[in-house]
């Protein structure tokens, strides 16, 4: 016989006044929830939601006197330093909004086994504050940017919105994933912060893509291999074929291409910043081949890529974490 | 379609539940590593079997119980916390989403950020919760103490901010689970108002509970569960009192007067008797192979006992005993020595239950040391259900381990009272 819970005895409608009272009630939980979890987080020290603000500044500050002060790097992009405190602003948020929701089922047991409600709703409340602080974050850069003149605003500054929608999207499938995972394997919590340490290095918080494309010899290396006749099915559509030595990183160059933190810090860094080096306006146009005089990677072929990663890990994300919904509270 | 039909609030047809338990309990890190293949190891434990019902909008009804016979798994399905593995449930109305007082409150906030957060988990708006805030503030009391957090507070005090905020869900249909065992004797009293003043309403309450007289004095009806099995549906006051015979409670309340069952002198009385497993905590469902404890307490009600033995037999539900296990001698001493008044625990571990499957139960007998007079005998003091993982006939499970040793050749013959039959 198969297992079914009704909402209503044969007879009754649903109404949809009824529906859209639910869905008001939900949204007021989601709210409450990430009001009062924002508050717990800063409880107990003296600084209190100030090291919010603190810490993206503080890793911004070793970053920039070790990559510039120390090893004099100048990647040839305009405003490096803004730019890479908007990078680290990008990336701290995605890192706590991960590193938060993941634990937002598992630290809520006694709710979960206690009271009906989605729990999505929790693991969308622990990303609100990430959220919160990283538009506050956001604004902060904007205003040093101005203040220090290392700003070209222009149109191009709607595409903020779009770019913001598209990580937090990121986030929220990942953090769906993860936290449903999270209720029984905690080994998840270990392998992510691990993931991140290779994600950071790989998602051009600490360069622009211009610069790993004019440096990176892997790339240099890739178009020659393919044209030394090696069918390689996406890079032979990504590089066309130049005559450069063989490559020995073409997974990590294609890695790195389909990596959708990558695309959106490069994109936020175009759209608020300045007009140089957008990821999406480089593939589109091809000006990616002009960069690079020696692989060309201006097939709009991979242009979709990060966003449909993007969609792959949401409806991923989503499917997992409602397929283990079910059972939380008997896990737990 | 009647009109009796349509004035259902909960209907429940062929309700099953499953729970797979792991038999590894241990969490460290190492001990997953070494023990990596038995962490697939589960038992299942039927928490509820083929249970129907109905309940009318409107009526009060208790779910009654021993401890692991369904109650709360039953409750928490009908709340939508729990997903049912077969069988159906439909329920018509505003179900309220939570089980207990106090869901969702964290010590470190205030009374005052409290009330909004679980006042949202319990349904209610924001707008609503403004209007609310003074009245549930002063229902409970806690004027003085709006913006204290509530770690702060005394369990009183905790206790009647959640009932205060709880009579405010407007929920058609109730689900408590042992609301009732909380608070002192006056706040039980304002719960009991406020279900009289539900009775009035005419909303649908299901309530979860060990308190019988409770039950009595509320509730409509009642549902007996018996190791997840609906046992009784009816009136509440036959369903307890049925409850009160099978567990052998009178009905005053007062523990085991079934004579047919209990004899003996009473010069040293059984004064309580449980199953717990490892950790202990009371379990009367332990695993083929799992660690049980048979803990009873006794006290010595006549100066002129000297020594007195104890006797434990496992019994099956058809009457097969299956064991004897008395006191050792060298364990006498300990019991013996003792004035009238005196009392004490004795434990008897199985450290590898070997039954499979099936309904048991424990017999306990105290007798005297040197005549063998029965002080205090007792039939079925701890009912137990073994639940088994499957996959094994017989009686027993004698707990072998197998193990298989490739050879070059054939090296094991046949014992020597074989050896004329097979050369």
């Amino acid at each position: 016989m198969p297992a079914t819970v009704d909402s209503g005895l044969p007879g009754a409608t649903a109404g949809s006044a009824a529906q859209l009272n639910t869905f008001r009630h939900y949204r007021h939980l989601t709210l409450e929830l990430a009001i009062s979890q924002f508050k717990l987080r800063y409880t107990q020290s003296v600084l209190g939601y100030f090291w919010s603000l603190l810490k993206p500044a503080m890793i911004f500050a070793i970053t920039f006197l070790i990559f510039v002060g120390l090893f004099k790097i100048k990647d040839g992009t305009q405003y490096y330093g803004i730019q890479l405190l908007l990078g680290i602003v990008t990336w701290t948020f995605f890192a706590e909004c991960t590193g938060s929701s993941m634990q937002a089922i598992a630290g809520s047991a006694g709710l979960i086994r206690k009271a009906y409600f989605p729990r999505s709703i929790l693991v969308i409340a622990a990303s609100m504050s990430s959220l919160f602080t990283f538009l506050i974050n956001l604004t902060i850069v904007f205003v040093i940017a101005v203040g220090l003149h290392q700003i070209d605003i222009g149109l191009r500054i709607v595409f903020v919105i779009p770019l913001l929608l598209e990580l937090y999207l990121l986030a929220i499938g990942i953090s769906l994933f993860l936290s449903a995972l999270f209720v029984q394997f905690h080994d998840i919590g270990h392998l992510w912060d691990v993931l991140m340490n290779l994600l950071f290095y790989g998602s051009g918080v600490m360069f622009s893509l211009t610069y790993v494309l004019q440096r990176a010899h892997l790339v240099l290396a890739v178009g020659q291999t393919l044209a030394a006749g090696q069918k390689l099915a996406v890079g032979a559509k990504l590089f066309g074929g130049t005559t450069v030595p063989p490559p020995s990183n073409l997974w990590a160059v294609i890695l790195v291409c389909c990596n959708p933190i990558m695309q959106t810090i490069e994109d936020l860094r175009h759209a608020l910043l300045t007009p140089q080096a957008p990821w999406t306006e480089l593939v589109v146009t091809g000006h990616l081949a002009a960069v690079n005089q020696y692989a060309h990677l201006d097939d709009p072929w991979l242009l979709p890529v990060p966003f449909l990663v993007v969609v792959l890990i949401v409806t991923v994300g989503a499917l997992t974490f409602r397929a283990r919904a079910r059972t939380f509270a008997e896990d737990l | 379609m009647t009109a009796t039909d349509r004035a259902l609030a909960i209907k429940v047809e062929n309700l099953s539940k499953r729970f797979r338990i792991p038999l590894d309990r241990s969490s460290t890190l190492k001990h997953r590593l070494t023990h990596w293949r038995s962490a697939s190891r589960y038992r299942t434990l039927e928490a509820l079997r083929d249970v129907s019902f109905e309940v009318p909008a409107g009526e009060f009804t208790g779910i009654i119980g021993h401890n692991g016979s369904g109650k709360s798994t039953l409750l928490k399905i009908l709340a939508r916390i729990y997903r049912p593995d077969a069988g159906r449930v439909a329920i018509e109305g505003k179900v309220s989403p939570f089980l207990e007082l106090g869901v969702g409150f964290n010590p470190e906030l205030t009374a005052r950020e409290n009330i909004f957060l679980s006042g949202a988990i319990l349904g209610l708006g924001r707008v609503e919760l403004h209007r609310l805030f003074e009245e549930i503030i002063g229902f409970a009391e806690l004027e003085q103490f709006v913006d204290h957090k509530l770690k702060n507070f005394s369990s009183g005090m905790e206790v009647r901010l959640a009932f205060s905020l709880a009579i405010q869900a407007h929920a058609e249909i109730l689900m408590m689970d042992e609301v009732l065992a909380v608070g002192d004797a006056s706040f039980q009293q304002k719960c009991f108002d406020v279900f009289k003043g539900y009775k009035r309403e005419g909303r649908t309450v299901v309530l979860v509970t060990h308190e019988l007289s409770a039950v009595n004095q509320y509730c409509d009806r009642a549902l007996l569960l018996d190791h997840g099995r609906l046992v009784a549906d009816g009136l509440a006051t036959e369903v307890t009192a049925q409850y009160r015979r099978a567990i052998g409670l009178a009905a005053d309340g007062s523990r085991l007067s079934d004579e047919v069952e209990r004899w003996g002198s009473r010069d040293v009385v059984l004064t309580g008797a449980r199953m717990l497993d490892e950790r202990g905590v009371e379990d009367c469902n332990p695993p083929t192979g799992g660690f049980t404890r048979v803990e009873l307490g006794y006290q010595i009600q006549n100066d002129s006992v000297a020594d007195f033995v104890c006797v434990i037999w496992l019994v099956r539900d058809d009457g097969q005993v299956l064991a004897e296990a008395r006191l050792p001698v060298s364990q006498y001493a300990q019991v013996g020595s003792s004035q009238r008044g005196a009392s004490g625990t004795i434990r008897y571990d199985i450290p590898e239950i070997p039954l499979l499957d099936g309904g048991y139960s424990v017999n306990i007998e105290l007798q005297g040391r040197r005549d063998g007079a029965t002080y205090d005998h007792l039939n079925h003091a701890v009912r137990f259900h073994v639940v088994d993982k499957g996959g094994r006939g017989g009686l027993i499970d004698p707990g072998g381990v197998w193990s298989v040793v490739p050879t070059e050749q054939p090296v094991v013959g046949w014992p020597d009272q074989f050896a004329a039959t097979q050369q």
